[in-house]
């Protein structure tokens, strides 16, 4: 992988050792599949959309970033 | 002409009957008029004869509540007016094969890829409209979201705001038409030495090798040629700490990598144009 970029790559890639997925798990809604991230207190972040519907990939409630209750 | 009976009421004829007021109670006696429920007031302009009677009526529109009755009973489904077109933002770092830290705001490129596709076979979406301020990031995930954007049949137009660094150029070229802001800025560097192939460093010839792909890509999808491409991948004393040349705004257009100077009305409009361009030499009725 090689990053073009004109950023500084300690800046950029700073705290990469530090992540971890230990917190995601994966749900499903319909016939999409979505890998969230638990925020705790029943909400989650969706991190990932793993769907062969392309329309599911427009419909914003999937959108990484968005919360979601679980 | 002076009307006696308006300006004086007392002055009207015995036979003259309120319409405003109540009804007289029906006299048993006579017998029922074919038509008129007894209690209840006759139609009070009598249909004239000879005449059209669709013209006598008032024209009051259409029969109030019939769309409310949609909406609360959810018989069917009111179409909402939605967009013919489409946008993508990519912001920040392209975000490839690695994830990167929270502290970077990315464009993921899984979900970028797809909604491509979902915009190509959408009935709906015309246009789509690629807005970018990015700087940079994976050359691979940025490659692939530069080659699913040109190889779409629907009308794309780019806009560059801000910046649209390294891989970005490759991205805001790849659509039909390419917009710069006046400020925006783009920068065009070499790759520089990062990451590992199976455990090595890269040699020289590979790194040369990946920058090959962004040239070609960048030369066959702008008006820039390759000379002057790489004139300004490898010029040295712009950047302090790097070579290469950063062009702003109206630089960008001179040097044929960027097609305008505009701004988000252009963009709309320039849009707006190629899809009726689309359109007309599709062949597809207008509707």
């Amino acid at each position: 992988m090689i990053l073009y970029t004109p950023m500084q790559l300690e800046l950029v890639l700073e705290g990469l050792e530090e992540q971890s997925n230990a917190n995601q798990r994966e749900i499903n809604v319909g016939n999409a599949t979505l890998v969230v991230e638990d925020k705790g207190f029943g909400r989650a972040q969706v991190v990932r959309l793993i769907s062969t519907d392309p329309q599911d990939y427009l419909n914003p409630d999937f959108a990484p970033g968005t919360e979601v209750q679980l | 002409m002076y009307d006696s009976n308006q300006q004086n009421p007392q002055r009207r004829p015995p036979n003259y009957t309120p319409t405003v007021g109540p009804m007289p109670a029906p006299n048993p006696n006579t017998p029922p008029q074919p038509g008129v429920i007894p209690g209840q007031m006759p139609n009070p302009i009598p249909p004239t004869p000879g005449a059209d009677p669709s013209k006598t009526r008032r024209v009051t529109g259409k029969p109030k509540g019939t769309l409310e009755a949609i909406r609360e009973l959810g018989t069917t489904e009111l179409p909402e007016p939605k967009s013919n077109i489409h946008c993508v933002t990519i912001v920040g770092q392209v975000e490839g094969h690695l994830s990167l830290p929270p502290q970077n705001k990315t464009t993921k490129y899984e979900h970028i890829i797809p909604q491509l596709v979902g915009l190509e076979q959408s009935q709906e979406v015309e246009g789509i409209l690629l807005i970018l301020n990015t700087v940079g990031g994976d050359v691979e995930a940025g490659l692939a979201i530069a080659e699913m954007v040109a190889s779409m049949s629907k009308p794309t137009v780019s806009i560059v705001l801000g910046g649209g660094h390294s891989i970005g150029g490759p991205i805001a070229v790849s659509t039909d038409y390419s917009f710069i802001a006046e400020t925006a800025s783009m920068t065009i560097h070499p790759i520089r030495l990062n990451g590992l192939v199976v455990g090595v460093p890269q040699t020289y010839e590979y790194l040369d090798k990946m920058q090959d792909r962004v040239i070609h890509f960048v030369t066959q999808h702008s008006n820039i040629s390759e000379e002057k491409f790489r004139e300004l991948m490898f010029r040295t004393g712009e950047l302090a700490r790097d070579i290469g040349t950063v062009l702003i705004g109206r630089d960008a257009v001179e040097v044929g990598l960027i097609d305008e100077v505009g701004g988000l009305g252009q963009a709309v409009n320039k849009l707006k144009q190629l899809i009726e361009e689309n359109k007309n030499r599709s062949g597809v009725p207008l509707q």
